[in-house]
């Protein structure tokens, strides 16, 4: 197998922040992670001169290349450097076209600056960023030998996925005089020699291409002295003060975009605020569903809140009262009160809602493209077009009409004003019936949805990994409780008084004038949110700290690697084995986990990939740190440093408390079984 | 056609039968077909003239409906179009497929 790196920078590029390049430094990082072959690949330049002396320095194979700018992505393409010459003079022309940034060049500028791309290495990002677009990986897809990812998760996902390019880690890394931690975003391959015609056809083969030397895409190198990890899940063990959360701490800004749960980061001490703020991350989420629930309402009440039936009662009262009068006073009736016109009522002007909604729907019979042929299997096109035709000449004429209509009550109006102006008797106040009954009518329906909602009910439910979110409608219990939906410093004491009566609750609800109109739908009925166990009942705090952690767990999918700092510092055994351990199995499948445990649940029923053990030790009188490593079936664990540990003894010690300990446990239990 | 008239010191409109009558026998009936009238006939009315008409109840009923109907008038087209606007459109379109596929 050989170790190869092809994405190095050594010349800052435009978009690259200064640096100074260092050849010692690129020394250092050759021989101390043990690369077989590397590429130089600047930002659209490439330096003839730099080249020679780093490839007479380094003593290892060392391919020229370049990072272009293609398309809005980046791009490598490497040359197997027999004409050197002849590549410097066409990375000077991309060199050319690219000055700002900004600047790319197409695929077509492409070819024709470097002629035939099979002769080169061409890796596009693939899985990295800024990725080359998926149309431009189609054009160039024939030279492609491989794509760059830049994560081990990534790695993982691609190599394991067919419809995808091999992928490739490299370090990608700045060779300046400040180097200090060495990269371990390598890729090994397994190929003879080292000729950049013998890297591509391995390329072309994925499992040819590993993250490891020995132990191909099962482990791969974490930290510069060799440690390796799993691809999958690690069980990080070890006493207190050995160095643990260090290591965690380390790996986080080793791989950067890393999922950390740290150790009772779930648990908190002040309960009230912890479930004040558990409800308030559920209720954020689903916000949503309760507008959209609540929607129907708000539309209900738009119409509602025009509504006064005080007015209409008066109305009411005022046409019984001027209609008993005038015919009481018939005989004194004047040249005024005597036109036709004194006592006349208006036009009733009809409403063209229904007719407008039937041409609308028409009109979606028409144009809907989705069903069209089960509708044309009943429906002929041209009578729909013809009946839609008839409807909106109906509505012209009856549109047309009611502005007629409206004209002649403007008419009547302004002449009665007058008229009453100037005579002494009564003229009888008009009153549209039809309005007012129509408007109890709404107010009855409107009472019955307010009933209908306040009644108990689940209305939404969600399952998350054995836990039911639930959110459940109710009536408000206070005003209290309003006040902090509405979010509105005012009282609602006396608006709650009416709360029984929906109608005369949303009038006191109008008059209090700190309330926005468009926000009341939310102050009728309660929605609550409740997080169930499996067993219904309302979790409690330790089974929050559980829905936590799942939630966190799953969140993990988004990161590279997800850290978790004793997850029995805050949840019991029975969830730990039933839940946590099966997610971290599940979710391991897709990326590398790391879980630091002293507790045997996890760590000896998990059924970890790999077993880490972090141990403090002396050696010439100072303290040593070590982290010693193997499968959970070796029988010895070993330091980067070569030093071993018996791996039976580790895990006793650390999950059971030692073998004394373990074996009295155990008689114990047996004791009480029989 | 004169659908408001001033005479002997009356004001007077256009009855339905084509008898001038008193406008203080005018009912809201009456002004809807003086409207319909006045949207599809060339009418005409007499100026509104306080002198002219002795009755102060005539005077009030002839000069409102004087005004309305000579304001319609001169907003005649108007009138009728804004409620011929209303889905255009969608009856242009459809009335010229539908007439296509039917020949």
């Amino acid at each position: 197998m050989k170790k190869i790196d092809l994405h190095i920078h050594t010349v800052p590029g435009i978009s690259d922040g200064e640096f100074v390049f260092c050849l010692d430094a690129f020394k250092r990082y050759v021989s101390e992670t043990g690369l077989d072959a590397v590429a130089v690949t600047n930002h659209n330049i490439f330096d003839a001169a730099q080249f020679r002396t780093i490839k007479e320095t380094l003593g290892i194979t060392v391919f020229p290349g370049m990072e272009v700018d293609l398309e809005r992505g980046h791009l490598l393409i490497i040359s197997d450097g027999s004409n050197l010459e002849d590549f410097e003079s066409r990375a000077s022309l991309v060199s050319q076209k690219i000055t700002k940034i900004g600047d790319v060049i197409s695929v077509e500028e492409m070819e024709k600056i470097f002629g035939d791309l099979k002769s080169y290495l061409i890796i596009p990002h693939y899985d990295k960023e800024p990725s080359i677009p998926g149309q431009t990986i189609e054009k160039i897809k024939p030279y492609i030998s491989a794509g760059e990812v830049d994560s081990t998760k990534k790695f993982i996902r691609a190599i394991k996925d067919d419809a995808k390019l091999t992928p490739v880690l490299f370090s990608d890394i700045r060779i300046s005089n400040d180097l200090t931690d060495l990269p371990t975003r390598q890729t090994f391959v397994d190929c003879g020699d080292l000729t950049l015609d013998a890297i591509k056809s391995c390329l072309r083969d994925k499992a040819k291409v590993t993250l490891s030397e020995k132990d191909g895409n099962k482990l791969w190198q974490i930290f510069p002295d060799g440690q390796k990890l799993s691809t999958g899940l690690n069980i990080l063990l070890g006493e207190r003060s050995t160095g643990k959360t260090y290591t965690l701490n380390k790996i986080s800004s080793t791989v950067g975009n890393v999922k950390y749960i740290k150790q009772f980061s779930l648990v908190q001490q002040d309960e009230e605020a912890y479930e004040r703020e558990f409800k308030n991350d559920i209720q954020r989420k689903r916000s949503n569903f309760v507008d959209e629930y609540l929607s129907g309402l708000k539309n209900v009440l738009d119409s509602i809140m025009s509504i006064d039936l005080v007015v209409n009662n008066r109305q009411i009262e005022e046409y019984l009262f001027t209609l008993l009068k005038s015919a009481e006073d018939t005989d004194r009736r004047d040249a005024f009160s005597k036109t036709a016109l004194f006592d006349e009522v208006e036009f009733p002007v009809g409403q063209t809602q229904t007719l407008c909604e039937l041409i609308g729907s028409v009109r979606q019979v028409i144009e809907n493209i989705e069903y069209k042929e089960i509708i044309e299997k009943h429906l002929v096109p041209e009578s729909l077009k013809r009946l839609i035709c008839e409807l909106i000449k109906l509505l012209w004429d009856k549109a047309l009409e009611n502005k007629k209509k409206k004209l002649v009550n403007e008419v009547v109006k302004d002449i009665k004003q007058h008229l009453n102006l100037r005579t002494s008797a009564i003229q009888v106040k008009d009153v549209d019936l039809y309005k007012v009954s129509m408007d109890i009518k709404r107010v009855e329906r409107f009472t019955e949805i307010i009933n209908f909602l306040k009644r108990e009910a689940v209305v939404f439910e969600e399952s998350i990994q054995g836990f039911r979110v639930e959110a459940k409608k109710e009536p408000f219990a206070g005003p209290g409780e309003i006040k902090e939906v509405s979010h509105v410093k005012t009282a609602f004491s006396d608006a709650f008084k009416k709360y029984e009566d929906p109608y005369k609750y949303l009038r006191a609800l109008l008059s209090n004038e700190s309330l926005t109109r468009s926000e009341l739908y939310k102050l009728f009925v309660k929605i609550g949110y409740r997080i169930l166990n499996k067993d219904g009942f309302e979790v409690s705090g330790g089974e929050r700290s559980e829905f936590r952690l799942v939630q966190e767990i799953m969140d993990a999918q988004n990161y590279d690697v997800l850290l978790i700092d004793e997850p029995e510092s805050s949840f019991d055994n029975l969830f730990l084995k039933s839940d946590v351990n099966q997610i971290l199995k599940e979710i391991s499948e897709s990326m590398p986990v790391v879980v630091v445990t002293h507790n045997s649940t996890v760590g000896a029923s998990v059924g970890a990939n790999y077993l880490l053990f972090a141990n403090k030790g002396q050696q010439d009188g100072k303290v040593v740190y070590r982290i010693f490593s193997g499968y959970p079936t070796d029988k010895n664990l070993f330091s980067a440093d070569g030093k071993s540990i018996s791996s039976h003894g580790i895990v006793m010690d650390s999950l059971e408390a030692g073998i004394d300990a373990y074996d009295s446990r155990r008689q114990g239990y047996e004791a009480i079984k029989h | 056609m004169k659908l408001l008239s001033i005479e002997n010191n009356l004001g007077l409109y256009l009855g339905e039968t084509g008898q001038y009558k008193p406008v203080d026998k005018i009912t809201k009936e009456d002004l809807l077909r003086l409207v319909n009238l006045t949207l599809r006939e060339d009418v005409e009315f007499d100026v509104y003239d306080e002198n002219a008409i002795k009755n102060q109840a005539h005077q009030i009923v002839y000069k409102s409906v004087f005004e309305k109907l000579r304001g319609l008038k001169d907003r005649k087209k108007e009138f009728v179009d804004e409620s011929e606007r209303l889905y255009l459109k969608e009856y242009e379109r459809y009335r010229e497929d539908s007439s296509k596929k039917k020949v």
